[in-house]
């Protein structure tokens, strides 16, 4: 017996096709509906966790790869004394390079990055600053060694580095990751769970038009691709709405919470827009075609 | 063209359907399955189109075995195969012609070939013009013309018949009978499964009987009730 199940197109045959998934799609509007919602909430948590991640992350890193930190001196400390931490210092394997900055110096940078807008001769009888040692680690991980063994240093003051900040972010960090991971793989499995209900709600629907397709020899392959393109649609359609989403919070409230947390360069850190848009959109893809499949194969079987 | 040796069925809830079935079918035979309810007539068809699988036995479709089929096969013998049921299962949402070319559609067959084909078979049932008719807008006997347009679009070997006549009046009934003779007469093997005396009486064809799931009679030229045409007398 010969296979008479042809895979050569007319434009007959598309018409009928994109018909049927057009018809099955209008016909079922609620359950459609819902489905895209599901997919757009989940899409939107996704996006959101996706984004926070990325800014966080990227912060992280800018961070970690600073390797200076600054030795202020105390004002009664002597010049031996702060000769001997620098050369203390720039002995040391660990450090590439130091930079001893005079207080005089320091005034005058100070002034240099103020552009002038602070008149440093007129407010100030006296140069209020210390002498500053910039120290440039070899390695960012050993910031705090460093800078531990330089606090205790005769004639150091104070020792100022981001390690402590950067230490907390990178806990932040990895508590969101984990956190984040779990709820996102919940939520994709609940929207996965919601969708295939909702399309095999659209199946059972139609399971007259199924049985009469099994019944004069449609191939199972052939009974599923409309749902699989509903399901596709679907997800498309959803993951679309959530991005429109996001972008209007990011357009919106993003801007607020930059302004409320001045201390975090968030701006800065790089985010791959396009590319982030394009996972979104592929992830609601994925699930729309994954619980189409599904709830029609489950039928398919009986 | 049909062969079943020592078939028997047994539903999961222990239910016996067919119990050591065995029948002969030969090309172009137009054949009355006769018995009363839940005797097994509609079991004996679903194990032909492979919508059942035999418990035990042998099952032989136009050369196809299908006891053993693996379920990916099942489309193909399916495309051999025309059935008709007696609630016609037709798309209420689909016009008589696109309720006949869906099951050329959905097997991927060209357009060039439904626009051939579809006409043909309304032509033969008779309905080319009411074509355009949803299945809600026609009489019981046109749904059924157009559910037999449908199970012979893609000209199968076999035709399969679950009770056609059950939701008819008699005149609708004597119409689809006339049609499916016409369609025997073209060279298909037809297969009625009815309780319909009436039509079994006068047709005077090949009388399947079952009984209790098994084959009890066989006759040639038969009638409803058993022996009548041989005046023999049913005992037992």
């Amino acid at each position: 017996m010969k296979n008479e199940a042809t895979t050569i197109l007319d434009s007959g045959k598309v018409k009928f096709f994109l018909g049927e998934v057009l018809r099955n799609f209008t016909r079922n509007a609620g359950m459609q509906a819902t489905a895209i919602g599901t997919v757009a909430m989940t899409i939107v948590l996704l996006g959101a966790f996706l984004f926070i991640r990325q800014t966080l992350g990227g912060l992280g890193n800018e961070l970690l790869s600073q390797v200076e930190f600054s030795i202020y001196f105390s004002d009664d400390a002597t010049t031996a004394q702060e000769d001997a931490v620098r050369a203390s210092l720039t002995h040391d394997p660990r450090v590439a390079s130091t930079q001893f900055v005079p207080k005089k110096e320091g005034l005058a940078q100070l002034a240099q990055e103020t552009q002038g807008s602070i008149d440093t001769n007129a407010l100030l009888t006296e140069n209020p600053l210390p002498d500053k040692l910039r120290v440039q680690a070899k390695d960012p991980a050993q910031v705090a060694a460093l800078a531990a063994a330089a606090r205790s240093m005769p004639g150091v003051g104070t020792v100022l580095y981001q390690q402590e900040l950067i230490a907390r972010l990178i806990t932040f960090v990895d508590v969101m990751r984990r956190v984040g991971i779990g709820l996102i793989a919940v939520f994709l499995v609940v929207a996965c769970i919601i969708i295939s209900n909702t399309i095999r709600l659209t199946v059972f629907a139609r399971r007259r038009e199924i049985s009469i397709m099994q019944l004069v020899g449609a191939t199972n392959m052939y009974i599923r691709a409309p749902f699989v393109c509903e399901g596709l649609i679907a997800g498309i359609l959803g993951s679309l709405a959530a991005v429109l989403v996001l972008a209007a919070v990011r357009v919106t409230l993003w801007p607020n919470l930059l302004a409320s947390l001045p201390f975090l360069q968030l701006n800065n850190a790089p985010v791959d827009m396009p590319l982030l848009v394009a996972e979104l959109i592929a992830a609601g893809s994925v699930i729309g075609v994954l619980a189409s499949w599904i709830s029609v194969g489950r039928h398919l079987r009986a | 063209m049909i062969s079943l040796r020592n078939v028997s069925l047994t539903y999961q809830n222990g239910v016996r359907a067919l119990d050591n079935v065995s029948l002969e079918v030969s090309k172009g035979d137009f054949l009355f399955l006769v018995g009363h309810s839940g005797t097994g007539k509609s079991s004996l068809l679903r194990l032909l189109y492979r919508e059942q699988v035999p418990s035990s036995g042998e099952i032989t479709v136009d050369g196809i075995h299908v006891d053993r089929i693996k379920r990916s096969r099942v489309p193909a013998l399916r495309r051999h195969l025309g059935v008709v049921f007696q609630d016609f299962k037709l798309l209420s949402d689909k016009t008589v012609w696109e309720n006949v070319a869906f099951a050329m559609q959905v097997t991927g067959a060209h357009t060039k070939d439904v626009m051939r084909q579809v006409p043909r078979a309304l032509d033969l049932v008779g309905l080319a013009h009411k074509s355009r008719m949803y299945p809600g807008e026609l009489s019981g006997g046109e749904q059924q013309r157009t559910a037999i347009a449908r199970a012979i679009v893609n000209n199968p070997k076999i035709l399969l018949c679950d009770e056609p006549t059950g939701n008819l009046d008699p005149s609708n009934t004597t119409e689809i009978m006339e049609l499916l003779l016409r369609i025997n007469v073209k060279g298909t093997t037809v297969i009625v499964a009815t309780h319909n005396q009436a039509v079994v009486d006068r047709m005077r064809r090949r009388v399947v009987r079952l009984e209790d799931g098994k084959i009890v009679t066989d006759e040639e030229r038969g009638y409803y009730y058993l022996g009548l045409g041989q005046g023999q007398i049913l005992s037992g």
